[in-house]
C-alpha cells in the first residue's frame, strides 16, 4: 500500500514538473505581409496565445483572426469576410508544430539556436503540413521565439476571383512571428 | 445647349461621383468603437460562462462576418495588468473561481486612463470583441474572451 502512494505521489511530481516547464506566451506579435507591383499590404495581430514546451519541443499559437488590424478599414472587412478568411466561422487559426532537431537547442543555455519546427497550420478551417525555420532566443532563462515564413494562400483556400483584391492581394503572403514566452 | 454637351455633362457628373464613392469606400476610415453604442453590458464570468457552455452560439451572436463585431460592456476584478509588443495596455478580468476571463487591449489614446488601476480593483471596459472563451486542448489551457479597442467605463 505504502508503495502504492509512493508511487502515486512520484508521478504527480513528475506530471506537475513536466506541465510546470512549459511556458506560456501573451506576448506575441503575428504580421501578415503581401506585396504586389500595386500596393503593400499588411496587418499585425497582438493577441495570439503561444505555448512552448522544453522536454518535448511542443510549439503551440492560437492566433485570433479577427484581432488582424489593417491600416485600410476596407481591407480589414475583406480580410474577415466570408469569401476571404471567413473569421466567423473560424475565429482562430493555429499552429501545432514540434521541434524536430530537440538535440540543437538548449534550453538551459543562453543562446541563440536555430529550430526546424514541423507541423500542422490551420487557417480558415483548412490543415496543411509545414515545415519552417524558427530561432529560439535563450536569455536568463527566458524563452522568445522568431519566426519568418511564407504561405500561399490557395493552399488554404483563400481566394478572390476577380477584382481589385484579386490582383492587390499576392497569391503568398509573407508571415512573420514574435513571442516572448 | 447641344445635346452632346448635356450628355458629357451628365457622364462627367456620373463618373465623378463614381470616383469619390470608390475614395470614400477605399480610404473608410476605421471604425471608432469607443463612440458605437454599446450591445452588451455584462460580467466577465457571464460571457466566459456563455462561451464555455455554447461557444457556436456565442460566436453566432458576437461575431460579424466582416469583423465589425459586437461593442461589450464588461465588469470585473482586475487579476493582471500587462502591455503587448504594440506598447498598449493589457488588462484581465477574471475572477477567482472562474476557468477562463477577459483579456482587454486598450489604445495609444486610452493606455493612460489604465494608470491608476490596481490588481483586485473591479471596474467596467468598453471594447469590440475579437474571439471568446474556450479550453483548447492543444495548448492545454482555457483560454481567454479577447476584447480590443477598449476604454475604462466611469459609473
Amino acid at each position: 500500500m505504502k508503495k502504492v502512494i509512493l508511487t502515486m505521489i512520484a508521478l504527480v511530481t513528475i506530471s506537475l514538473t513536466v506541465s510546470a516547464q512549459k511556458q506560456v506566451s501573451t506576448k506575441t506579435h503575428f504580421k501578415f505581409f503581401s506585396s504586389t507591383s500595386v500596393e503593400d499590404i499588411e496587418a499585425n495581430n497582438y493577441a495570439s496565445v503561444g505555448t512552448i514546451d522544453p522536454a518535448s519541443g511542443d510549439i503551440v499559437f492560437s492566433v485570433p483572426m479577427q484581432s488582424f488590424e489593417f491600416e485600410k478599414a476596407l481591407m480589414q472587412k475583406h480580410f474577415n469576410s466570408a469569401k476571404f478568411l471567413d473569421t466567423k466561422a473560424n475565429p482562430k487559426a493555429k499552429l501545432t508544430g514540434k521541434i524536430a532537431n530537440l538535440e540543437a537547442v538548449n534550453f538551459s543555455k543562453d543562446g541563440s539556436y536555430e529550430a526546424d519546427v514541423k507541423g500542422n497550420l490551420t487557417i480558415n478551417g483548412v490543415t496543411k503540413p509545414v515545415t519552417e525555420k524558427a530561432t529560439v532566443v535563450v536569455k536568463d532563462g527566458k524563452i522568445s521565439l522568431n519566426s519568418k515564413f511564407n504561405i500561399t494562400l490557395a493552399d488554404y483556400e483563400v481566394a478572390f476571383e476577380k477584382g481589385k483584391p484579386s490582383t492587390n492581394i499576392a497569391k503568398t503572403v509573407e508571415v512573420t512571428v514574435e513571442a516572448h514566452y | 445647349m447641344t445635346t452632346k454637351k448635356k450628355i458629357l455633362i451628365i457622364l462627367t457628373t456620373g463618373v465623378l461621383i463614381a470616383v469619390s464613392v470608390a475614395l470614400y469606400m477605399f480610404n473608410q476610415p476605421a471604425r471608432d468603437v469607443q463612440a458605437t453604442t454599446t450591445d452588451y453590458s455584462f460580467n466577465a464570468s457571464t460571457i466566459v460562462n456563455e462561451y464555455l457552455t455554447d461557444a457556436n452560439a456565442a460566436n453566432a451572436k458576437y461575431l460579424d462576418e466582416e469583423g465589425v463585431s459586437k461593442v461589450l460592456e464588461i465588469t470585473g476584478i482586475v487579476a493582471t495588468i500587462s502591455e503587448d509588443f504594440n506598447n498598449q495596455k493589457v488588462i484581465l478580468l477574471k475572477n477567482d473561481t472562474d476557468k477562463a476571463g477577459v483579456s482587454a487591449t486598450f489604445t495609444e489614446e486610452t493606455n493612460a486612463h489604465t494608470n491608476n488601476v490596481k490588481i483586485g480593483d473591479e471596474i467596467t471596459i468598453k471594447g469590440v470583441i475579437r474571439s471568446g472563451a474556450a479550453y483548447d486542448s492543444d495548448l492545454e489551457m482555457y483560454e481567454n474572451v479577447i476584447i480590443d479597442k477598449c476604454d475604462i467605463v466611469s459609473k
